[in-house]
């Protein structure tokens, strides 16, 4: 190594400019992580092929102003300089610079980082008085020369940069290195790649008119880094993440105290933030620091409901005052990928002098408009395109960006499908060749069959036990599968041996391979109890992995009609056998009896039974949409999901025995009391007390609050209770003190995910673990070094913001079906458009209601834009008249000339569906109050309303049957992108997705129903596998 | 300079150099012909001045003296120029005291100073550029300086800074990574037997990583010894040939 110095002038702390000098090391070798090397380069890992026709080596500007571009996988071969690298790490801040190297470490992506600054000969010390911008050109030139001579001029090199000089000035030097504007590249090499090159015109026009821009200031300046620092320290500001209220978007937004900086024990709320000044530029999900106003200036929340966003409501309907303050400074932007619909033309011609600028609404109504500088306008009417922030000045009221890929028409599915997705920033790019090679193959000419060698590892349990399966009707994808039987008599009297046993999937995925999975005979990981029968106390447990034969495939009705002694045809055993028969619904029993034994000492522990709103749509023979029915569960859906979740329990004790520090469990931390609020207040009014101290009182009093003529208000009381749940999250053992490991929802001290390894990645994680644990406790090391608690705990967040983004997909999707099944009815004609709703929470100028018989909440608003409100007629139908509103705790009265009329808490009144159609932003369900009594349906009216429902297809639900088949294809990308996370070692290749209802059920599935960690006795097993049934 | 990459996706370090490998050492012995004895070196960036006087009678008040070893009285300080900005150093403040009392203790551990009852070593220790590893500079140039006045001493004293960084051990660390805000453990080392002279560290460290930081030090402070070795050897040589034997 050769020792040189580097002299260096930076700012002190203090702001002084000091001269400080460091030392560079310079070596020889370094690798330059290409398979042509003839210096034998410690190359390891990610190596650029050989088999492109040039490595492209992107200079310091182009790599700080358009990585989008190079994030192109289809451009390969690019070397990275470690000059360019940390360009970007310098001017574009830690977020850009992480993007950057994740893209390095990506083996989808074909490109490396050359450490040009550490190799003895590429290296070029800056000059005096050299410009920071032509040192990096030089050094990047530099690299590539030296790169194409240490590859002996296999390939050649093109430098790419945005510097005209420097293309004159280097271009002819050296024969074999080339040096292009980015643009002259990307049209002679990838002129096949044409988004690529849009996207560079996007980006280099919205950086051209950055240049020009008004010097009038329309926000202040943040403050600089230090000074934030030190005030979040010293208490003066507060730091935590913006967010924006939904329903008014423009003035009030909430800033959520990240933990430790709240000092001041009278802040125990969020801060309010009123306004577009004192937002100053910060977007929503910013981590912010806030500033608060002095107490004269609070303000309270508005507790109004509102129709549509920017509506101005007087002061009268504030709550108490609250915590305010203004942003100060933005500590870390969170900018995504943003889904926008330009204006229709009209408004863009008269909005804006220059006509290249336009305003972009984005379909998040938390987003503020972005100004987009394109040519494309006209072309884009009415379609919805992705955008990426910019920047956004001081001097500018909106903030600047480019768009980067045009979604499809605002309105078809499709687009809307898409733009949910990318909203929550579900990606699903298509697998790649090689991924899906790595699969082993099950054709009807080579059969996917047992390997001998596997056996003998194994315990063989196909001839030894009843092994079968329950799952929703026509699941193709069946993971776990159950069994159990009688053991000859212990010491201590009867026992039975309970089995679950899941499929084997870690033994097929061992580092990113996909899998379709052979139904019957296969390998499995198995967990078995050998349980008391009497007291079902556990004797021994063993884990490890088995052979199975699953000789029933059943599915949930049919279980429960066997259960129930009825008739029914199982298909395995073709003409019934009775003994068979006899047999299996035998082993039915035994295992809903234990079931229920397991749920009974759970509840005694604690565990919460609540309930989610869930509704599945109906299908007919054309897949059309034609009823939304809540969903029923059966008890065998309760058995199962039991079993499972005694499953996952006893795999999580294992694993955190094996191994303290680094297993992957779940826990769901207790609820803030504040939270339960709501519920108390709500339960009250019908003279009920919720005890939420535990999760004990909690289950125990929401058991007792049962009104006899109205089983609803249980059902709805414990749905308040899940709004108040906090996530279940993933975490790993070494980050999280032993105390919080609980799992408040099922009561039980340690849970995992086990049971869905196709699903799910995080149950992956756990079957490694626990093989790892098996193979300790014989004696041998883990095969390979596991995960350490630092990257266990990385994988859990990124699962756990993967869950959180799925979830909010599932309700952003029920909500699309939702308006879909209503758009084409007409709401005036329609009886399957007036409902019967409860009303479960009284705000100032409505009510929240629910309506079970879809499934549906929402908001009823008393009292119009005009100033009207709701009066009942004598009959109980209701009117608009003027008149005055008056909000008590329990109830709500609107006064008018005619007379009072009065709406109670869960007081079941009449209420009209109706879309309202937006342009930007989603459709929304409106509901009406048609009459304060209960609605008088007729009793067939769901029966009746199915045939209607095939004939009254609307366009939209033609479409559905058109574009089943790219749904289809595309749920299924989704299915493995969701469960694959950060890496890229999880795909499974299932079976097909019959339509897009499935795809958007998969997401369903796929957000692991929270509802169900949080104890919701069916589970989500069940519940989820339940969705999956009605496609078929 | 929060956000600064301590260690790159690559395995390189802010100056290029591995996790493990060392700053670059050089030193050289007898640098002052008046004192006893005396060296210079460098580590990296990081140079010091080491003075050994003695052993002599004691000075000063009678009342030090210890009837059955010599007393090592140890003085570090810091030139004015010695940082990036400059500052006036008193005698005697906290920072420096105490790092007087680490060198007196880690001295106290390697020279045989039963040797020389009722009497004093002394040894003056000088920054005259700080880059990181003072307080391992100063130890290696005092084991020179004391080399070169001729004291026995058990063995070499080698000091070595490692720090923890992305679950991995990095050797000699410099002033950008010890102001990172990492973990920074001091080690003085008697490479020979492997005994530990002295062990400090300030930040906090799991439990689990205190072996392997420990070890990578250890390793560090071997590299050390032979280089300090290397330029006794020199030196000797250099002595010998200039008095002909």
């Amino acid at each position: 190594m050769i020792k040189t110095e580097k002299v260096l002038h930076l700012k002190s702390s203090r702001g002084r400019k000091v001269r400080v000098v460091r030392e560079h090391y310079l070596r020889e070798h370094v690798p330059c992580y290409s398979s042509l090397c003839q210096a034998q380069c410690a190359n390891e890992g990610k190596v650029l092929s050989g088999e492109v026709t040039h490595y492209v080596m992107p200079d310091a500007g182009v790599a700080r102003d358009f990585m989008e571009i190079l994030e192109f996988r289809e451009i390969q071969g690019i070397v990275f300089t470690q000059t360019a690298c940390q360009a970007v790490q310098h001017s574009r801040g830690r977020r850009q610079y992480n993007r950057l190297r994740s893209l390095l470490k990506d083996p989808r992506h074909h490109c490396i980082l050359f450490a040009n600054e550490f190799q003895e000969y590429s290296y070029c010390p800056r000059e005096k008085g050299e410009p920071q911008d032509k040192w990096q050109t030089r050094c990047v030139y530099h690299a590539a020369v030296w790169y194409h001579d240490h590859l002996a001029g296999l390939k050649p090199v093109v430098m790419i940069t945005e510097d005209q000089n420097a293309v004159a000035e280097y271009s002819s030097l050296n024969c074999g290195v080339y040096v292009l504007c980015t643009q002259e590249y990307l049209q002679t090499f990838w002129p096949e790649l044409q988004a690529a090159l849009e996207l560079y015109c996007s980006i280099a026009q919205s950086l051209q008119e950055k240049g020009s821009e008004g010097t009038e200031r329309e926000y202040t300046e943040h403050l600089p880094a230090e000074v934030l620092e030190a005030g979040i320290k010293s208490g003066r500001y507060i730091q935590g993440t913006l967010n924006v209220n939904k329903h008014r978007a423009q003035h009030e937004a909430f800033v959520r105290f990240e933990g430790s900086s709240n000092k001041s024990s009278e802040l125990n709320s969020d801060v309010l933030v009123c306004g577009g000044k004192n937002r100053n530029r910060a977007v929503h999900g910013d981590m912010v620091a806030v500033e608060l106003l002095p107490k004269g200036e609070w303000r309270g929340r508005t507790t109004a409901l509102t129709e549509g966003q920017g509506e101005e409501k007087g002061d009268e309907t504030q709550s108490q005052p609250m915590a305010t303050g203004r942003v100060v400074g933005i500590l870390q932007r969170n900018w995504r990928d943003y889904v926008v619909t330009f204006p229709p033309k009209e408004e863009t011609q008269s909005q804006s002098r220059n006509s290249q600028r336009i305003l972009a609404t984005p379909w998040d109504q938390r987003i503020p408009k972005i100004r987009i500088s394109t040519q494309q306008a006209d072309k884009l009417q009415d379609h919805r395109v992705i955008v990426r922030l910019d920047s956004w000045d001081s001097t500018s009221l909106y903030p600047n960006g480019h768009s980067v890929r045009v979604l499809g028409r605002a309105g078809e599915l499709e687009t809307e499908v898409q733009t949910i997705l990318i909203e929550n920033c579900i990606h699903v790019p298509p697998f790649s060749e090689a991924q899906l090679g790595e699969m082993p193959v099950s054709s009807p000419e080579s059969p996917w069959s047992v390997d001998p060698a596997e056996v003998i590892t194994r315990r063989d349990l196909r001839q030894t036990h009843l092994v079968f399966s329950v799952d929703p009707r026509g699941c193709e994808d069946v993971d776990d599968t159950l069994s159990i039987r009688s053991l000859p008599p212990g010491p201590r009297g009867e026992r039975l041996e309970l089995g679950v046993h899941i499929a084997d999937v870690t033994h097929f995925v061992k580092e990113g391979s996909l899998t379709d999975l052979e139904a019957r005979a296969r390998y499995a990981m198995s967990v078995m109890w050998d349980l008391d029968a009497q007291t079902l106390a556990v004797n021994t447990v063993w884990y490890g992995r088995t052979l199975i034969q699953s000789s029933y495939q059943l599915y949930y009705e049919l279980a429960q009609a066997l259960l129930n002694g009825e008739e029914a045809e199982v298909p395995e055993l073709g003409t019934i056998r009775d003994a068979k028969l006899a047999q299996l619904t035998q082993a039915l029993e035994t295992l809903t009896h234990v079931a229920r034994q397991l749920r009974a000492q759970r509840d005694k522990g604690g565990a919460l039974e609540l309930e989610g709103v869930e509704v599945r749509a109906q299908l007919d023979e054309d897949r059309n949409i034609t009823a939304l029915v809540p969903r029923q569960p059966l008890e065998v859906h309760e058995t199962v999901a039991e079993c499972m979740i005694y499953a996952n329990h006893w795999v999580a004790r294992k694993i955190q025995e094996s191994f303290p520090q680094q297993a992957l469990l779940r826990h769901h931390p207790p609820p803030r009391q504040e939270f339960f609020n709501q519920l108390q207040d709500s339960a009250r009014a019908r003279g009920f007390t919720i005890d939420t101290r535990s999760n004990k009182a909690l289950a125990d009093s929401l058991d007792r609050a049962v009104d006899p003529r109205d089983p609803l208000v249980n059902r709805l009381l414990r749905v308040m209770a899940t709004m108040a749940m906090s996530n279940a999250l993933y975490f790993s053992t070494g980050a999280c003190p032993v105390d919080q490991y609980y799992h408040y929802g099922l009561a039980l001290d340690r849970y995992t995910h086990f049971t869905s390894p196709i699903r799910r990645y995080a149950d992956m994680i756990v079957h490694r673990l626990l093989t790892a644990a098996i193979a300790m406790e014989k004696g041998a090391g883990p095969a390979k070094a596991l995960a350490s608690n630092k990257e266990l705990e990385e994988v859990a967040q990124q699962i756990n913001n993967k869950n959180r983004a799925a979830q909010h997909a599932q309700k952003v999707s029920t909500e699309l079906f939702q308006c879909l099944y209503f758009r084409d009815k007409d709401p005036e004609t329609d009886e399957r458009c007036v409902a019967d709703a409860v009303i479960y929470t009284i705000r100032a100028n409505g009510m929240l209601v629910f309506i079970p018989q879809y499934g549906l909440k929402g908001a009823v608003y008393l009292k119009n834009r005009e100033g009207q409100v709701v009066s009942e007629r004598q009959d109980g139908g209701c009117d608009w008249q003027t008149g005055s509103l008056q909000r008590y705790l329990d109830h709500i009265t609107t006064t008018t000339a005619v007379g009072t009329s009065t709406f109670n808490l869960f007081q079941h009144i009449t209420v009209r569906i109706s879309v309202e159609p937006s342009r930007c932003h989603s459709d929304t369900i409106r509901l009406e109050v048609v009459s304060n009594r209960p609605h008088q349906a007729p009793e067939t009216q769901v029966q009746t309303s199915q045939p209607q429902g095939a004939r009254g297809r609307s366009q939209l639900v033609q479409e559905v049957v058109r574009q089943a088949e790219e749904a289809s294809q595309q749920a299924e990308e989704k299915r493995g992108r969701a469960s694959k996370l950060s890496t890229e070692e999880r795909e499974f290749r299932q079976s097909k997705c019959p339509n897009l209802y499935s795809l958007l059920e998969e997401v369903r599935e796929l957000a692991l129903l929270d509802l169900a960690a949080c104890g919701a006795g069916g589970g989500g097993l069940g519940a989820a596998a339940q969705a999956c049934a009605t496609s078929a | 300079m929060a956000g600064l990459e301590l260690l790159s996706d690559q395995g390189y370090r802010l100056d290029g150099r591995k996790a493990a490998e060392l700053r670059k050492v050089q030193a050289r012995m007898g640098v002052f012909a008046q004192a006893d004895g005396s060296a210079y070196i460098e580590q990296g960036n990081t140079k010091a001045l080491a003075v050994v006087y003695g052993p002599h009678e004691v000075r000063g008040s009678r009342s030090k003296t210890l009837h059955d070893r010599a007393v090592i009285n140890c003085q570090y300080s810091m030139a004015t120029f010695s940082t990036a900005e400059r500052k006036r150093r008193p005698h005697g403040d906290r920072k420096s005291t105490e790092m007087s009392l680490h060198l007196k203790q880690t001295f106290e551990a390697a020279v045989l100073t039963n040797l020389y009852p009722r009497s004093q070593i002394d040894i003056y220790v000088k920054i005259l550029q700080s880059d990181g590893g003072n307080y391992s500079a100063c130890v290696n140039a005092a084991t020179l300086a004391v080399v070169d006045a001729g004291i026995p001493m058990r063995d070499y004293v080698c000091a070595c800074t490692a720090g923890f960084v992305d679950e991995t051990p990095l050797a000699d660390l410099c002033h950008a990574e010890e102001s990172g805000g990492g973990t920074s453990l001091a080690l003085a080392l008697l490479p020979r037997g492997g005994h530990i002279a002295l062990l400090q560290m300030d930040a906090r460290l799991h439990q689990d990583h205190l072996e392997t930081l420990m070890e990578a030090a250890m390793t560090a402070c071997k590299g050390v010894s032979k280089v300090l070795d290397e330029v006794v050897r020199q030196h000797l040589q250099e002595v010998s040939a200039l008095t002909g034997e």
